[in-house]
């Protein structure tokens, strides 16, 4: 059996359904038992051929953010955060270097 | 019986390739679930042909053609003997003598209807709308491969030949272990091919069957780990570009599968610009219930944003999935804190997946990120109380864009960068001036280092760019 949860919709056109019903006349599964984390970067075949736009990722994401994909990707820093343990440390130490020695 | 045979009829008539695919489905459909059992106990090797005849030629309510209909014939003549296989072979399965089912003759026997329904679209018989029927045949090739190779895996396995630390290839010989798979690699080839050389105009082509095609080959190669074979793929797409429709006018599913399999194969080749435009495409292209693809698609997108745009997932987006929160917060807490041992330790962690999935030494130029905070993170913290440093205005924060290199070791030093020890308890500077220049060459930093001052002179403006410092 699959070792990935496929989502089980209705298709409205009839196509060979790729997921397995509990009929023991049923061929076989899509993958081998213990379909592994390793083996799987396969693209699980999806339950439908073709959606509309608004069933898009996409199409989510703009009404939600109104176009913008500000929720998905952030900056690569902290904000200039100076509080955090690390920077507070690391203020003392420079400290510490400046008054023993002038650079 | 007839619930088959009234489906093609059906298919037939109103020209719909999905209900004519499914009449030869491996899978019977949720409606009837015992057709293929129905099918084979129906009739006999005997009177197979007589049937078969009946069914299509002599039947009232369908009107092929007498090509048509016997190149169907041909097909249901190979798939009376699959189901015969495939029967045999779940009836083992499921009565728990997993090692008597046969599925290479499975494999074996797919392909004869494979082969079958090939010749119908060789000998332009069949018409282009029944072209669901090569993706019936393609896709389950690939499966019947699969378990066929799993088998004779296991087999060996238990007939303990497997010994010791010898992998299957070396004890066996010139048997792949991918034996089948292989195969099905070279028959879906030649379906590609075939809807390749497609010369009829578009309405009636085969050519849109390339793209499901092309993803099934891509799968396969991905399994074999033989992904430079997709390369030829996408060059034979290409080439053929100004005959073929455009990849907009194909199924959404066909589309989004293409575009992940492509951005894969162009972040295995390290053209990370193409890997996200590609991948972008696939994520917000895809149906938003199927949660698995999504996963895949960011695991890949994920690491190439990364590196192309300098940006991190949010913590909203990681949440979206477990294996992705796992595998990817603490690496993108780490750099944006700058803390190295953090990140080594997250790197460490998640090294074994990381590897499988390619994307280790992706995620390890993470650490360039890293660095870069971390100077920055210096500068910051090198706020000078003295306004008239360095020419900045009334109430301007002035910071230092002299750094002593020493600070940066210091710095170095506390976030754990074990490789500026000199080995004596001491910091090696050169190792330090390194880590800065490269950070410069990699236009994370703006400025020089002067070395006889061991000091790092920082641009006025953007020393930083893109941070907003």
């Amino acid at each position: 059996m699959s070792g990935a949860a496929q989502p089980n919709a209705p298709t409205s056109k009839l196509q060979p359904s790729s997921d397995s019903s509990d009929s023991t006349k049923q061929p076989p599964a899509t993958k081998p038992a213990a379909a592994q984390l390793d083996e799987d970067d396969e693209f699980e075949d999806f339950p439908v051929e073709d959606w509309s736009k608004e069933e898009e990722v996409g199409a989510q994401q703009q009404q939600q953010q109104g176009g913008n994909n500000t929720h998905l990707w952030e900056e690569s820093w902290d904000d200039d955060d100076t509080s955090d343990d690390f920077s507070v440390q690391l203020k003392a130490e420079l400290k510490k270097m400046e008054g023993g020695k002038k650079g | 019986m007839e619930a088959l045979w009234d489906d093609f009829a059906t298919a037939q008539n109103t020209c719909n390739g999905y209900l004519l695919a499914t009449t030869i489905s491996p899978e019977a459909p949720a409606t009837d679930p015992a057709r293929l059992y129905n099918f084979n106990r129906g009739t006999n090797a005997y009177s197979l042909q007589t049937d078969l005849r009946y069914k299509l030629q002599y039947n009232p309510s369908l009107h092929l053609e007498k090509k048509e209909a016997a190149s169907w014939h041909e097909v249901f003549t190979a798939f009376y003997t699959f189901t015969g296989k495939l029967l045999a072979a779940e009836e083992a399965q499921t009565a728990s003598r997993p090692r008597e089912a046969d599925w290479s003759t499975v494999y074996e026997s797919w392909k004869e209807v494979l082969s079958a329904v090939y010749r119908g679209y060789s000998g332009n018989v069949f018409e282009a709308w029944t072209i669901p029927c090569l993706y019936v045949v393609g896709k389950y090739l690939r499966i019947f491969a699969i378990k066929a190779d799993e088998q004779v895996a296991a087999s060996q396995r238990d007939s303990g030949l497997a010994f010791g630390e010898l992998q299957e290839e070396d004890a066996f010989g010139a048997a792949s272990k991918n034996e089948k798979l292989e195969d099905a690699a070279r028959q879906i080839n030649r379906i590609f091919a075939l809807c390749l050389g497609d010369r009829s105009p578009l309405e009636d082509s085969r050519k849109w069957a390339l793209y499901y095609t092309a993803n099934l080959l891509f799968k396969t190669y991905f399994r074999l780990n033989s992904i430079p074979l997709s390369k030829n793929i996408l060059r034979s797409l290409r080439a053929s570009a100004s005959d073929t429709p455009e990849l907009s006018s194909f199924p959404r599913a066909h589309q989004v599968t293409f575009k992940y399999y492509s951005g894969v194969i162009a972040f295995l080749e390290e053209d990370y610009a193409s890997a996200e435009e590609l991948l972008t495409f696939a994520y917000e292209s895809c149906e938003r219930r199927a949660t698995r693809n999504l996963e895949l698609i960011l695991m890949y997108l994920i690491p190439t944003k990364m590196l192309t745009a300098h940006r991190l997932p949010t913590r909203q987006l990681l949440q979206t999935s477990p294996t992705l929160d796992r595998l990817f917060s603490p690496l993108c807490t780490a750099i944006k804190r700058a803390d190295l041992r953090a990140f080594n330790a997250a790197l460490e962690a998640g090294e074994d997946e990381f590897v499988k999935r390619r994307i280790y030494l992706t995620l390890e130029r993470g650490r360039d990120i890293l660095l870069r905070n971390l100077f920055r993170k210096v500068f910051i913290a090198g706020e000078v109380e003295d306004a008239k440093v360095d020419g900045g205005g009334v109430g301007a924060v002035a910071k230092r864009t002299r750094i002593p290199v020493r600070e940066i070791a210091a710095a170095l030093r506390m976030a754990g960068a074990t490789e500026i020890d000199d080995g004596e308890g001491g910091v090696d500077t050169d190792e330090v001036e390194c880590l800065v220049a490269n950070a410069i060459y990699k236009n994370h930093m703006k400025g020089y280092i002067a070395r006889d001052r061991g000091i790092v002179v920082l641009s006025k403006t953007g020393a930083f760019p893109g941070t907003g410092v």
